[in-house]
């Protein structure tokens, strides 16, 4: 009893302010990338503190209840993580948070709003089948869809599950917004987009976003860290190289169309997790 | 028994005789609340008498089967004569078929019946006939004003009310006789009714469209029928009977069951309108919106998933189950894409019934006891959410006079209610804790280990959020400060949208009950229960859902975001961004030369990828091999 309420607590307390703290590493690490010194790393707070304290202005009051039932799914989803509850289970759960999101942009008229809302609805196209095969491939390897069982697992599942790791990078890139896959909205504004799906979302119900985007950072490094369970280093190793490697993604790549995201992250995502289906299914 | 089984089938019958004769608004309008209302206490005084098995010998005095066999053949004759009078040589030798399959059935096979139990109720029939029952009469409840603004807007001088309600009617006892016969010439007279009254109530505008699509919807169940008696007349002929629960729980030998069983299945892909044969239900839509209602939520094509359903453990194990499995996941995803292509508010509704009808014929492929389940829990929840959604959208076409999802832009200011609620069906399609996600959610779970399986219902299960989200989204899309006055609508129609939204909502907080006091006895000694019920928390070996505790945290988070909209109405209202150019009207900005330009975005639909013209041929054609497979494998 008292294991769960400590997993409630930090899922719903240390996790946001984890995510928080990512956030801050990677701008600094996309400065030095870039020849910036950068911010501090408590950036990410002053910005939400900041943002907690301007007036609230809306288009439609529909989008304070969408900000709220965001940043709820968001760290509902981390919390059964920390729970150890069930993995599709807990992807459903992020994934209404995913279409709040969409729902509270798309109950503004703004026509940046509205396209950015629909190139979010195809990043969740693009990534959420892969999610899903990645999980079913950890049950079909571990025999459970339970995290509890997973983390149980005897050996790193990296070494029969490479091609879904990389597969679940993709999706990692996507909902992280970085580059090529940062259509929806992105850290910096957009050319032609403004900020995307963010647009009309301001003062403290955006702070409540971003809030709830370090939830999904921390739920989607979660999911990375289910490939080497079996101890401390290896994990935290794991889970650092993976997100280096996005920032280094992030930096050399520039930010392509829908139709090529829809397209590349389908044909080689579904490609590598068939390929690595088959191998377990066989092996 | 006898009484009960009366009440269910014969009852409408009558009720529907009464609609046609007394041709007063306000007399059928009482006939159909009162049978309504019967209806829905029977379904209700049926649960503590399951199971049981009831044979009447005659009906008034005449030998059951002969008037059964009386009413096949006039059935028939009716088929064909509207094969005749449309001049569809398809229905004319499909009806003749049939009619001289049942012919060499009855007469030179069978010595003329009675051997066979003619009507089982377990909880599996209960299930669908409380849907039909329930869920059914809400949507005929609904009909009366429905029907009243429809010919009123057609400007009709002599009502054709009472034809419309009589089929209706029919329709519901026809459904009961369905779900509640076990000996299969009863069933195929009661899956023919069913043929027939949809055939009737698509047609019912008599416009040139309905009339089309109305006969294409008879030829194509018209060979679901075929292969239907066919496959009777193969099992009599291998086993001498034709009793349902015997057929399945003796099991035979494998080899001389599949063919019939794989003819019985392909029946049910007609009837419950999976590619290739999705035209007809795509066509039904021209009909008046409570028919759409009707053939998409708790008649009709549900006939084809319970069949399925039913001979299931008659197939476990087989290469059938395996390629029904395949061909469900592939009408799941097909029916998503295709459903993604579409403005037309239902045609989205049509494409997502067949995608997850396609569905649950995958779940009963993957035929284990989870798979089962989720079958069961998606029949149960997709009636009660499509239902509510084609009320929905049928109440707000009568208002904007469209259904294009365009169209419905900001509608929450002018239907605040109408709106809400169907935001609500929305996200009882897709959203945890409600019970489709629990059914879909079990669905992936059971079929993992089906490699195509998986992959083609991970794909459709993206594209279903998708198009459903964009709906839900465009509805709230107006600036909006928070006050609003309700809009007006007759009583009945209140009522059905609000009990079925209710009904959604609640049903899905008790599926975990659901699930033990219904769903393992339906599923009965066929297959072990695998979910441990504890608290409201469904948990098997490899997987858990946390129903009820879900349940009270989304009331919660359910709550405090209300009390932010609350909150949020006394904050200042700002016009959406429009570069800093905006002026006092939402989607107008200060264009070159101090000009107004409206601003508009539209949805993606991404015609190019997901359009009708692009995909339905290439979509037909798989769903044709695979079906090839389905039976191809069986012979």
């Amino acid at each position: 009893m008292s294991n769960t309420i400590i997993a409630i607590i930090i899922g719903f307390l240390v996790a946001p302010l984890v995510g928080g703290l990512i956030s801050g590493l990677d701008r600094i690490i996309t400065a030095r990338l870039q020849g910036r010194i950068g911010p501090p790393v408590w950036q990410a707070f002053y910005d939400v503190i900041k943002l907690m304290s301007k007036e609230s202005m809306v288009v439609n009051v529909w989008q304070a209840f969408c900000a709220y039932a965001y940043v709820s799914a968001a760290a509902i989803a981390v919390v059964l993580f920390f729970l150890k509850s069930d993995l599709l289970l807990i992807l459903f759960i992020q994934a209404v948070g995913a279409v709040f999101l969409v729902v509270g942009a798309l109950s503004s008229t703004s026509p940046y709003s509205q396209v950015g809302a629909h190139r979010e609805l195809l990043q969740i196209l693009a990534y959420e089948p892969l999610i899903i095969l990645v999980i079913a491939g950890i049950y079909l390897e571990t025999g459970s869809f339970k995290i509890s069982a997973i983390y149980d697992w005897n050996q790193p599942l990296i070494f029969k599950l490479p091609f879904l790791f990389v597969a679940l990078g993709y999706a990692l890139t996507i909902k992280l917004r970085k580059s090529p896959f940062d259509l929806s909205t992105s850290h910096h504004g957009h050319q032609e987009l403004v900020k995307g799906v963010l647009t009309d979302y301001s003062g403290p119900y955006l702070a409540l976003i971003e809030i709830g985007h370090w939830y999904d950072v921390v739920l989607l490094l979660g999911f990375c860290s289910l490939f080497w369970a079996t101890g401390a280093v290896g994990m935290l190793a794991l889970l650092a190289l993976t997100y280096f490697a996005e920032i280094l993604i992030d930096n050399v790549t520039a930010r392509m169309t829908w139709r090529w995201m829809l397209g590349y992250v389908w044909a080689m995502g579904f490609t590598l997790c068939s390929v690595n289906l088959i191998w377990v299914i066989l092996g | 028994m006898a009484e009960i089984i009366f009440l269910l089938i014969v009852v409408p019958f009558i009720a529907a005789l009464g609609c046609l004769l007394f041709r007063i608004q306000f007399i059928r309008a009482s006939i159909i609340i009162i049978c309504a209302g019967l209806l829905m206490g029977g379904s209700l005084f049926l649960i503590p008498m399951i199971p049981f098995a009831y044979s009447p010998g005659s009906f008034f005095g005449v030998n059951i089967h002969e008037i059964l066999q009386g009413a096949d053949f006039l059935l028939l004759l009716i088929i064909f004569y509207f094969g005749i009078k449309h001049k569809n040589l398809v229905i004319q030798a499909l009806s003749i078929f049939q009619a001289v399959m049942l012919g060499y059935l009855e007469f030179f096979l069978s010595d003329g019946g009675g051997h066979d139990v003619v009507f089982y109720c377990d909880h599996l029939s209960l299930i669908l006939v409380l849907i039909i029952c329930i869920i059914g009469s809400i949507i005929c409840l609904q009909a009366i004003p429905y029907m009243k603004n429809h010919e009123a807007h057609l400007k009709i001088a002599v009502s054709r009310q009472p034809g419309f309600f009589f089929v209706m009617l029919l329709f519901l006892g026809g459904m009961n006789g369905v779900v509640l016969a076990n000996d299969m010439k009863f069933l195929y007279f009661f899956f023919e009714v069913t043929t027939l009254c949809s055939f009737l109530l698509i047609g019912h505008d008599k416009t040139e469209r309905a009339t089309r699509n109305a006969v294409r919807a008879l030829w194509m169940n018209s060979i679901g029928g075929a292969a239907f008696v066919s496959g009777l007349v193969y099992l009599y002929v291998k086993l001498g009977m034709l009793d349902m629960q015997n057929i399945i729980h003796t099991t035979p030998q494998a080899g001389i069951i599949v063919l019939p069983m794989a003819l019985l299945c392909f029946a049910s892909f007609t009837k419950s309108a999976q590619f290739p044969f999705q035209s007809w239900l795509l066509g039904a839509m021209v009909a008046p919106t409570p028919v759409s209602a009707l053939l998409h939520s708790s008649t009709m094509v549900k006939v084809g998933v319970y069949l399925v359903l039913r001979i299931a453990p008659a197939i476990q194990g087989m290469f059938l189950s395996q390629c029904i499995t395949v061909f469900g996941a592939f009408t799941f995803l097909a029916g998503a894409a295709l459903a993604v292509g579409q403005s037309n508010g239902k045609k989205v509704l049509a494409y997502s019934t067949i995608s997850n009808l396609g569905l649950i014929f995958a779940c009963a492929g993957v035929n284990t006891s989870e798979a089962i389940t989720a079958a069961i829990i998606l029949i149960i929840f997709h009636a009660v959410s499509k239902a509510l959604l084609f009320l929905c959208v049928g109440t707000i076409e009568q208002h904007i006079e469209s259904r294009n999802i365009e169209d419905m832009r900001g509608l929450y200011t002018r239907m605040p209610l109408t709106a809400l609620i169907t935001v609500m069906g929305v996200i009882t399609m897709i959203m945890p804790p409600f019970g489709l996600l629990l059914g879909k959610w079990m669905a992936m779970e059971a079929a993992a280990r089906s490699f195509f399986g998986i992959i083609m219902i991970a794909m459709g299960s993206a594209l279903t959020v998708m198009y459903w989200a964009r709906w839900a989204g465009i509805l709230m899309s107006d600036p909006f400060a928070g006050k609003f006055k309700l809009e007006r609508q007759p009583v009945l129609t209140w009522f059905a949208l609000i009990s079925l939204s209710l009904g959604a909502a609640s049903l899905s907080v008790v599926s975990p009950w659901i699930y033990k006091l219904g769903i393992i006895p339906a599923m009965g000694k066929d297959y072990l229960s695998s979910y441990a019920l504890d608290f409201g928390i469904l948990e098997n070996s490899f997987g858990v859902f946390a129903v009820l505790p879900l349940s009270l945290v989304a009331v919660f988070g359910f709550l405090i975001a209300v009390l932010a909209v609350k909150g949020a109405t006394r904050s200042r209202i700002v016009m959406p961004y429009l570069s800093g150019v905006q002026t006092s009207e939402p989607r107008v900005f200060r264009g070159p030369m101090n000009q107004n330009v409206i601003a508009e975005a539209g949805n993606y639909y991404l015609s190019s990828i997901f359009g009708e013209t692009r995909l339905t041929a290439w979509i037909n054609i798989g769903a044709v091999i695979l079906l090839t497979l389905v039976i191809g494998g069986a012979l």
